[in-house]
């Protein structure tokens, strides 16, 4: 009887919280988004099933070996961890007191020398960091996945239609507007009192109107580690939602005239200048944004490994195997974040309700941007192409297409798209550089 | 006082980063420029030339008319399936 009652005191039913099982809800609703509405399934398939697995109760998953060994350990290793934490705990109070306790200490109080003592009781003991936490400071923590995933797409990026036409730049400069509005918007709605982001944390839920999930998981794990899952879930999702964000948008800002705008053919371009181009472009970045280095340097270095023609099995490499394999690990490690304490709270609805701001201003950005230039220069450019300035290659670009084949069944804005839309992928990188600088 | 401050903050990044933003992109626009025109003017690509030159004879007539002809059943046996 006395085992019958430890094993149920032991079980997941039992040890249930209400936060865990809306969580595990949540994880649900991304899987079914990513199988059944093909969601960027890539990634919210492993976001989805992380998150399922960080909530199961008593497993301890997601958390490390310190946390996991305050939860469950024997009341003797509590005294233990206690002491190594310089603490002593009141025989009187229960276990979930001193539990509490403990918890209440690591989080704020211990030094670091005390975290490492208590650290090593609890591995001592036979307690280890749980596998989604371990994938998570190796993979994100450490900066790591993102960039990696960034030199696969370096690596699949062609800037042919960047270079054959460099102006579309502007494009990709003018729609990362969205991101600097929505930082001012999560700034506002501080100020106003309804949501409680500092200036790191906004400008970390800024980043998601990027529409560049490697670079906002970058930048929030730099800026902001405590919003990363509810960001990454909201980029991830909003890049999904681009086929259906954008175009009202841009009905909205464009005659049926502009429209229906044909470009002149892009001109060739010469294989030198495409190997020359990730060059140059490091160069820049050496001499005036060093903070943007590691996302740009990893995408100009997957870039040259494409164009220079000499190391075609690392190409194959960065821009398949490579990549899926830190996708894995990186959507584990995102979903790790989806704890119910972190991510049920006002602030996540906060956040996705500025990610939507921030798309549809980085999009009606780069529409008004590309009228200008309209205006400004004999060569006609459709302002279509000025919505695939948000990055999420090559959604938007697709977007812009498609758009303009609606008003004029022959007029194909794909590779013209492209110009803006891998602009949009350096003007969020440098975004995000500049705001590390300011910040970080 | 203090949310003026955030306010005042958020607003100097924002007018910071964008402007950042152009002004590295709007260097990135010159130096692709002038690379492109450096390197076509020294270093024409020989690569176009010799593709549209020599690497492309012209296809055997007869095969064009035997390619012709089978897109023509294609076409005709399509716009029968598909009639409005």
């Amino acid at each position: 009887m006395e085992n019958l009652v430890t094993l149920w005191y032991g079980s997941g039913a039992y040890n249930l919280t209400l936060g865990q099982a809306v969580m595990i809800l949540v994880g649900l609703v991304l899987l079914y988004l990513a199988i059944a509405k093909k969601f960027e399934p890539l990634l919210l398939v492993p976001i989805g099933f992380g998150g399922i697995l960080a909530n199961i109760p008593e497993a301890g998953l997601a958390i490390s070996a310190l946390d996991q060994a305050i939860e469950v350990a024997r009341p003797a290793v509590l005294h233990q961890m206690a002491s190594a934490l310089g603490a002593t705990l009141d025989p009187l109070a229960g276990q979930e007191a001193w539990r509490a306790t403990l918890k209440a200490l690591v989080d704020n109080g211990a030094s670091p020398d005390q975290l490492r003592a208590a650290k090593d009781v609890a591995t001592n003991v036979g307690f280890g960091d749980g596998l989604l936490y371990t994938f998570y400071q190796v993979a994100v923590a450490s900066g790591i996945a993102p960039l990696i995933i960034f030199m696969g797409v370096g690596a699949m990026t062609d800037f042919g239609p960047l270079l054959a036409n460099p102006r579309t730049l502007f494009l990709g400069a003018a729609a990362q507007f969205g991101i600097f509005a929505t930082l001012f918007g999560a700034v506002g709605m501080s100020a106003m009192g309804w949501m409680d982001f500092s200036l790191e944390q906004s400008a970390a839920i800024g980043i998601i109107g990027g529409a560049d999930g490697p670079t906002s998981i970058y930048v929030s794990s730099v800026l902001a580690p405590e919003l990363l899952g509810a960001i990454a879930v909201a980029a991830y999702a909003y890049m999904a939602l681009v086929p259906m964000i954008q175009p009202p948008i841009m009905k909205l800002l464009t005659t049926k005239r502009e429209r229906e705008i044909t470009m002149t053919q892009l001109r060739p371009v010469s294989k030198l200048e495409k190997i020359v181009f990730p060059l140059a472009l490091l160069m820049l970045v050496a001499l005036f944004l060093p903070d943007a280095s590691p996302l740009l340097g990893m995408f100009c270095f997957g870039n040259l490994m494409r164009e220079c023609g000499v190391v075609e099995r690392l190409t194959d490499t960065a821009q398949n195997a490579l990549i899926n394999i830190v996708t894995i690990v990186l959507g584990l490690a995102v979903g790790s974040r989806l704890m119910a304490e972190s991510f049920l709270a006002l602030e996540t609805l906060g956040i996705m309700a500025l990610g939507m701001v921030a798309f549809a201003i980085g999009t009606a950005a780069g529409i008004l941007m590309a009228k200008l230039m309209n205006v400004m220069s004999k060569m006609p450019i459709n302002p279509l192409i000025g919505a695939a300035g948000v990055s999420a290659v090559p959604m938007a670009a697709r977007v812009a297409n498609k758009v303009g084949l609606e008003s004029n069944p022959h007029n194909f804005l794909l590779m013209h798209a492209m110009g803006p839309n891998v602009a949009g992928v350096i003007g969020s990188a440098v975004a995000a550089g500049v705001m590390i600088k300011y910040l970080g | 006082m203090r949310d003026f401050e955030l306010l005042e903050e958020g607003l100097a990044l924002m007018g910071l980063g964008m402007g950042f933003v152009f002004v590295f992109l709007t260097v990135l626009v010159i130096t692709v420029t002038l690379m492109s025109l450096l390197l076509r003017r020294f270093a024409p690509a020989p690569v176009e030339s010799a593709a549209s030159g020599v690497a492309r004879p012209a296809p055997p007539a007869q095969q064009d008319e035997e390619v012709m002809a089978v897109i023509g059943v294609a076409l005709h046996r399509y716009r029968q399936r598909h009639r409005r």
